[in-house]
């Protein structure tokens, strides 16, 4: 396994859309919350969380075809986008090579998940007691220095928690990459889910996809351990 | 509104504020637009999305619907809806019932067991996959409708035994010993007294679960094999290769199957919102 | 880590682990055998590679009128794609849920069935000497022997041909490339004149296999190649290996509109363009021919032609070879009713259904003798038939040819042969290391 560079090129996928997916659904997404939680309108926060929400309830099989053509290099959303722009020299075929692929794939779930941690952090920025920023307002604290000194801190569970899930979501990525590229071109786009299920299935190898199955299992399991203590540690904390 | 909004946030410049808006105006777009056109392509005939696939259908062509209605989707739909609807069903009445039990209930080793089946938690789909077709080809039961049946019901326990939970460790004390006072038995306290009490959370466990069931791939592709039975997910994609290019008619398909989980959850969202708001921040 | 930890030798031989390790599954011998009595009852299963339009109906009529004369006989299909039958088949296997009849390529693919013990020997029936097996053309009943038996019902005859464009081949005075430089020549006129010379789009990994396995035939020669099909005396050092896939890249980047970014695009959309008149030609099996040139479509106004890929001259290889083989389905032996399925295949191949499946809207040239000719068949499919005939040999699919892990390694390398990630000799690495594992 160590010899197969497939296999290194999987997992090294698997850790860019951790990377990405934390940076977007859990850093982005509460940010996010949190401008959407500072707005006057009640009746705004709902159509906007909504809105964002929606992606979500597509299911990503739905969501990775309908990215399949938006990337399609001639019929395209995308391409056309740029076309119109002036920027004919940007556009390509995004799933089709090997540099472009994965990161067409990440940026489909990014669009596809966001709505969803961001209405959970919503949720969580609405625990707070709103005594705690009126008196922020009074002390005339400025919109950046609340979400440091109140949101951040307060909302560091939920946080937590999310960081966590979103990466052990990465390494378990299967669908959409079935559905844009089934891991092409060249491998490229490979993850270990799609991997493991083209090894054994596609490839005959049943012993090797077993591997692979217990890399995932190992990653997970530690991801899940880390959790487990970091619960702890806030019991205790608080 | 825009002044006494001013005076009040009178440390954000109007030009942050317009940044913020136009930003969130903007994600709105990104996220609004591909939907759009998903859908737009859904009415258009195939000659015109070939040829101009950025405008507007010139005319609705409903026949697209009809057409991915009758070659497949309609079974398809069939089967998610059945799938899903019992699956939840399972999933939710047991999590909830083992919720009860962990938290409110004295039985021996309760640390143990809520460890063990929030341990399920950790089990990767993928991992179980390769003996999980064994054991359903050697139990007679590799592409039956039990398959996914039991599967997604397995999978799903220990993350909503965990919502649900959570939920019930909140609700006062109080409310057991009243019901016990009142001579009610364990079962009848969970049916009459705490289900009632959770509904919040148990709505956002459906919906969750909805979500799940409803876009599931790795299972549903690898056990069931192809013909009628197949759910949504896998049959949107073998729509996608048995259609070659007629590809509005795909489009129709993956707005058939986006519906009903969209109109879910705005019809769902004020409870939705509010279970996870009790029960998640745990 | 130690590949193929539960495996023992050959690829196939996974599937089979699959289904044996749980349990005794020994065939037995007294139900397997074609020749019983046929008891008509019961249900059987068949999966087929004729899902989607137009094809779907076929099997759908042919199972109609079967349970019409045998009602107590319940036909159950299941209808996959050319893209999707792959997966299908290997799920189906390893989860011991293999239908009683099921659709089969030649080479490899049947190879591992039937070393696998999940075919039926049907000597006794479809054999050269036999009533049944003379209906057929003798080389598609040869195609599916091993080791001196014969285990398949070839149902259809398959190749490759460059659909291209009549009219706008007159418009620029070109005619039919007789070499692979001409051709190249040809698509430079083409592209000029602003349409696309081939259209080519890679999704699926195939379409590229299709170019590279036909440019393999011509440039390796015939016995090198089949050589190299087996693992254990596979060598993979032919310089004509190089040599084809460094010509496969030129076409790719000079005819093909989308070049590099070939890998985006679906074969379908390859498929329309030239239907729709925008591209000149474009790389099909002879089972596309009745779907690109539909009456709906501009090229049956332009006017539908096909020629082989032209051979490069002075190439090593066997210059009349052409790629394609029948296609056909087995029999598992495992079924608890064998003598019904020959029966039900046997329905099946009766010249009037060999001659419906001949012609239009189906269009695949059937296997049956005298079933293809110009009076139920398409012109171009006729005259794709006679091309086969003509053949010197017909060379099989390079995936189907392969073992899973060979082959599948020769479709993602060149996918990166495509978009200039891998030259021609990394290639050949890639698939000798492959082939090394796999032996």
């Amino acid at each position: 396994m160590m010899a197969d560079p497939v296999f290194w090129t999987a997992l090294i996928n698997n850790v860019f859309y951790a990377v990405v997916s934390v940076i977007v659904q859990v850093s982005g997404a509460l940010a996010l919350a949190a401008v959407i939680e500072g707005l006057r309108s009640e009746r705004l926060r709902g159509i906007l969380r909504a809105t964002y929400f929606i992606p979500s309830a597509i299911s990503l099989t739905v969501a990775g075809l309908l990215f399949y053509f938006i990337y399609e290099p001639e019929l395209g959303l995308l391409n056309g986008l740029l076309d119109s722009l002036g920027l004919n020299q940007l556009t390509q075929a995004w799933l089709g090579q090997e540099n472009t692929a994965i990161w067409g794939i990440i940026a489909m779930s990014q669009w596809q998940g966001f709505g969803y941690s961001t209405l959970l952090f919503a949720v969580a920025i609405q625990r707070i007691p709103s005594e705690l920023y009126d008196a922020a307002a009074i002390d005339g604290v400025g919109g950046l220095k609340k979400f440091w000194t109140i949101t951040m801190p307060l909302t560091r569970e939920m946080t937590g928690l999310m960081m966590i899930v979103t990466v052990a979501g990465s390494f378990q990525v299967f669908n959409e990459v079935m559905v844009m590229t089934s891991g092409g071109p060249n491998n490229s786009s490979q993850v270990l889910g799609t991997w493991l299920y083209r090894s054994g299935f596609v490839r005959n190898d049943f012993g090797y996809a077993a591997a692979i199955a217990t890399v995932i299992f190992v990653v997970t399991i530690v991801l899940a351990l880390i959790q487990l203590w970091y619960g702890r540690r806030r019991r205790v904390e608080w | 509104m825009v002044t006494k909004t001013m005076s009040k946030t009178k440390f954000m410049g109007s030009i942050g504020r317009i940044f913020i808006a136009s930003f969130l105006l903007c994600l709105a777009v990104v996220v609004i637009y591909p939907l759009l056109w998903m859908v737009m392509n859904g009415f258009k005939s195939n000659g015109d999305m070939l040829s101009s696939p950025f405008s507007w259908p010139r005319e609705l062509n409903w026949q697209n619907y009809v057409k991915a209605w009758n070659r497949g989707v309609s079974s398809y739909l069939t089967i998610s809806i059945l799938v899903t609807v019992t699956s939840t069903l399972t999933t939710i009445l047991i999590s909830a019932w083992a919720a009860y039990g962990l938290t409110r209930v004295a039985i021996p080793f309760n640390r143990l067991m809520t460890t063990l089946v929030l341990g399920g938690l950790m089990l990767a789909p993928a991992v179980a996959l390769v003996p999980l077709v064994k054991l359903f080809q050697a139990l007679g039961l590799y592409n039956t409708y039990w398959a996914l049946l039991i599967l997604y019901t397995a999978f799903r326990i220990p993350f909503c035994t965990f919502l649900i939970r959570s939920y019930m460790l909140d609700l006062p004390r109080e409310v057991d010993e009243a019901a016990e006072m009142d001579g009610a038995s364990p079962a009848a306290t969970f049916w009459r007294v705490i289900l009632p009490m959770c509904r919040p959370i148990i709505v956002s466990a459906v919906v969750l679960n909805v979500l799940f069931t409803w876009n599931e791939y790795l299972f549903a592709m690898v056990f069931t094999s192809g013909g009628d039975f197949q759910t949504l997910p896998v049959g949107l994609t073998s729509l996608m290769s048995k259609n070659g290019t007629d590809y509005p008619v795909v489009f129709a398909g993956m707005v058939i199957a986006a519906i009903p989980v969209v109109v879910l959850f705005f019809a769902s969202q004020r409870y939705f919102i509010r279970g996870l708001a009790d029960g998640m921040g745990k | 880590m130690k590949r193929r930890t539960f495996l023992t030798t050959a690829a196939a031989a996974a599937v089979v682990t699959m289904i044996s390790g749980c349990g005794s599954t020994a065939a037995a011998p007294s139900a397997a055998d074609p020749q019983a009595t046929v008891d008509y009852s019961g249900t059987l299963s068949v999966l087929t590679k004729f899902g989607g339009d137009p094809l779907q109906p076929y099997f759908e009529k042919i199972a109609k009128s079967y349970q019409k004369m045998h009602p107590e006989v319940k036909i159950q299909l299941i209808q996959e794609t050319d893209q999707s039958i792959k997966d299908k088949t290997k799920t189906l296997t390893a989860s011991g849920a293999l239908p009683d009849v099921y659709f089969s390529w030649t080479g490899n693919w049947a190879e591992n069935f039937v070393s696998g013990g999940l075919a039926a020997d049907l000597s006794a029936v479809i054999g050269p000497d036999s009533a049944w097996g003379k209906t057929f053309g003798a080389a598609s009943v040869d195609a599916f022997k091993f080791d001196g038996k014969y285990y398949g019902v070839p149902l259809y005859n398959d190749a490759k041909f460059m659909g291209y464009n009549k009219a706008i081949f007159s418009k620029l005075g070109i005619s039919v490339p007789s070499t692979f430089d001409e051709l190249l020549g040809v698509c430079a006129k083409i592209k000029s004149a602003g349409y696309e010379p081939i259209a080519f789009g890679n999704k699926d990994g195939w379409p590229a296999l299709h170019f590279v396995q036909q440019l393999l035939a011509y440039n390796v020669p015939a016995a090198i190649l089949a050589a190299d099909y087996i693992p254990s005396t596979a060598k993979f050092d032919d310089p004509g290996y190089v040599k084809a896939l460094g010509q496969f890249k030129e076409l790719a980047d000079q005819c093909t509109g989308s070049g590099a970014q070939s890998n985006g695009v679906l074969y379908s959309t390859a498929q329309q363009a030239l239907a729709s008149g925008q591209a000149a030609m474009y790389y099909q099996e002879i089972l596309e021919f009745d779907n690109v040139d539909a009456p709906a479509n501009q090229i049956s106004k332009d006017g539908f032609g096909f020629f082989q890929l032209p051979a490069p001259s002075g190439a090593s290889g066997d210059s009349k070879a052409l790629e394609g083989a029948p296609e056909g389905y087995l029999i598992n032996a495992k079924s608890k009713n064998v003598a019904l399925a020959v029966d039900f295949m046997k329905f099946v191949t009766e010249k009037e259904n060999a001659s419906l499946l001949s012609s239009a809207p189906y269009g695949q040239p059937s296997t049956v003798l005298g079933a293809v000719d110009s009076s139920n068949s398409s012109a171009s499919v006729a005259a794709g038939v006679e091309q086969i005939n003509k053949a010197d040999v017909l060379v099989p699919w390079l995936d189907t040819a392969n073992v899973p892990d060979v082959a599948d390694t020769w479709l993602s390398a060149t996918e990166g042969l495509i978009t200039g990630n891998l030259t021609p000799s990394q290639v050949m690495d890639q698939v000798r290391k492959a082939s090394a594992g796999a032996k």
